[in-house]
């Protein structure tokens, strides 16, 4: 398996605040990888430096070997790299089909048969019959399967969901997760996935990175990483980390990663627990 | 056919040339007063004005009150290209609007970059520090006396056709912003300029093209001014009142539609012309009436009043509305869809 895309010792510092700390990634060519970690762990500014949105402090992007970060997000898409958005954002102002011409269009520069090429997004999508109504009368799985064929209709080779099935009812969300495995299937694209709903990210990724306080903290196959210690502290806390730091040090087998993490982590993580179906958004409407 | 691009609408380029050719033959066929041709001539020229302004406020949401910048600087580079060097006037037009789209681009690269009410208080700025450099350059506008450009006879008549002229290009460079791919991706910037960068589109470009190409054509709406007048004056082409017109007639008739603000181009002329001999400073208020009505009760001017009536009455079906308010009020009222 080849690498694709490579984030080489990315960071981000906002003031003081380290969002995210010299993370290292590797997307393999078709390729689905998930990232998961509490709120505000740093993955969706991760997505920003990877998408070209915003320049990394220090650390590049890699697709291919060539330099993509710090430019503009024309310049990744340009490459082929492109992301969605956590909280869906239609242009309001246009039907559901000039919203994927207008990826069709800038995606690669490519104007003629732009029509054509957004059709058959839509089609893809199943958002087909809808193509001629503005993006405010869909329902919230619609406008994140549009946030989707927008990104798609830009003919990208990696592409960055930022939690396309948080919000959706059971259904919808398995709908979802149909679609995101046959746009890897059909469409032969690489995938970086950030997702809180865990079963999704369970069966749906090859690999899963572990970001927590904008560290890396696990990588590797989904099983392995739900029962790695510091995965469970991060999620459950201080205390269930000193409990366990506290049973490891009786068995005499000491993790540095969960001891080191107590003292740094004031806060008790937002989320309680990995298996929990998350929680709305309070920018998701519906 | 294969000779138009696809974005062409067969009626609408019908429609646009009936209208110029009955226009053209309009001064001769009824025997127009001197007053009346002149009336028209005047409003094909804010016609044009207010469309290049609504490029920029209508399509790309981003609302200038400084406008009269590229006006006055139109106005007085082709008036003394008039003067000293005796250009024809056309070319004269040209390298106004030239230097104006430069200007504006001086000024609208960098600020362009804020959006929204930032962006409109910057372009005050812009006006207002363009209108008092303007007004103590002396060697260059005359200062608070003026500059008195030379009279060519029979020009005023014959400047009728040449507005209609300036006007027929404008509407159609209007369409053809509006309704071609590059249309588009303004009004995407309109609505959410983050997420058209992420799909690919350089807001800066974009907004710079759009910028020169509003420059340009008012600076040319300003030197046709001075041509049309024959005197012109720092205070008066450089005013914020001559911004705010066209904020005023974009808004009024309706902004981001193409029909909407050379409506209100047609309204103020009419308004300013009745009101302007009795009341000199009433025909401000009363539009600013007319401002302050239309903002609260119908985001999208006259044109969307039209569409309102035609609703009522079965003329349209209900989601005709719903399109034509694409780039129109529908991103400025929060991202719903009246």
């Amino acid at each position: 398996m080849s690498v694709i895309l490579r984030a080489a010792a990315l960071s981000k510092r906002f003031g003081g605040l380290k969002a995210v700390d010299s993370v290292d990634l590797e997307l393999n060519q078709g390729e689905i990888l998930g990232v998961i970690g509490p709120n505000g762990a740093g993955k969706t500014t991760l997505f920003s430096m990877i998408a070209g949105s915003i320049p990394p402090t220090s650390g590049r992007v890699l697709l291919e070997g060539k330099v993509i970060s710090g430019a503009s997000p024309r310049r990744a898409v340009r490459a082929g790299v492109v992301r969605t958005h956590q909280i869906v954002r239609p242009f309001q102002n246009l039907t559901v089909l000039e919203n994927v011409m207008v990826g069709a269009i800038y995606g690669k520069a490519r104007p003629v048969g732009a029509r054509e090429r957004a059709l058959e997004v839509l089609e893809f999508c199943e958002l087909r019959e809808r193509a001629p109504q503005m993006p405010g009368g869909l329902t919230l799985a619609s406008r994140k399967r549009l946030e989707l064929a927008r990104a798609l209709a830009t003919e990208p080779r990696v592409l960055l969901l930022d939690e396309v099935i948080a919000g959706v009812n059971p259904a919808e969300a398995l709908q979802m997760a149909d679609l995101i495995r046959s746009v890897r299937e059909k469409r032969g694209l690489s995938i970086i996935l950030i997702e809180h709903v865990m079963p999704a990210v369970m069966r749906l990724s090859d690999r899963v990175i572990v970001l927590d306080a904008g560290k890396k903290i696990a990588e590797g196959k989904p099983q392995q990483v739900v029962r790695d210690p510091g995965v469970i502290a991060a999620y459950l806390g201080e205390s269930a980390s000193a409990t366990e730091a506290a049973a490891r040090e009786a068995e005499s087998t000491p993790t540095p990663a969960s001891g080191s993490r107590a003292a740094t982590r004031p806060t008790p993580p937002s989320n309680p627990t990995p298996f929990s179906t998350p929680k709305k958004d309070p920018g998701e409407r519906q | 056919m294969k000779l138009l691009p696809h974005w062409v609408s067969r009626p609408a380029l019908i429609a646009l040339l009936a209208a110029l050719a009955v226009l053209a033959v309009l001064p001769k066929a009824l025997g127009l007063s001197v007053y009346v041709q002149n009336l028209f001539t005047e409003t094909f020229l804010f016609v044009a004005a207010a469309l290049a302004w609504n490029w920029m406020g209508g399509y790309l949401g981003q609302v200038s009150f400084g406008h009269s910048a590229m006006f006055g600087l139109g106005g007085f580079v082709s008036g003394r290209l008039l003067l000293a060097p005796h250009l024809p006037f056309p070319l004269a037009w040209i390298v106004g609007g030239l230097l104006a789209a430069a200007y504006a681009l001086v000024w609208g690269h960098p600020t362009l970059r804020l959006r929204g009410p930032y962006f409109s208080i910057a372009t005050i700025g812009v006006g207002e520090a363009t209108r008092l450099v303007m007004t103590y350059w002396e060697e260059f506008t005359g200062g608070s006396s003026g500059l008195s450009l030379p009279i060519t006879p029979g020009l005023k008549s014959e400047l009728y056709w040449w507005g209609l002229l300036v006007m027929g290009a404008v509407v159609a460079a209007s369409y053809a912003l509006r309704k071609s791919t590059l249309g588009l991706g303004l009004l995407a910037i309109k609505s959410d300029v983050d997420a058209a960068a992420d799909v690919g589109i350089s807001p800066t470009l974009m907004q710079d093209i759009v910028l020169l190409l509003s420059g340009f054509t008012v600076g040319v709406c300003g030197a046709f001014y001075a041509s049309y007048q024959n005197y012109i004056e720092p205070g008066d082409m450089f005013g914020f009142r001559t911004s705010i017109s066209f904020v005023l007639m974009a808004v009024i008739g309706g902004v981001g539609t193409i029909l909407g603000p050379a409506l209100g181009a047609v309204i103020f002329v009419i308004l300013r012309q009745y009101l302007i001999g009795s009341y000199p400073q009433l025909y401000l208020g009363i539009y600013g009436l007319l401002l302050i009505v239309v903002i609260l009760f119908e985001p999208l001017g006259m044109v969307g009043l039209f569409f309102r009536v035609a609703r009522r009455f079965g003329l349209v079906r209900p989601e005709v509305q719903a399109k034509a308010a694409v780039g129109g009020a529908a991103s400025a009222r929060e991202g719903g869809v009246p």
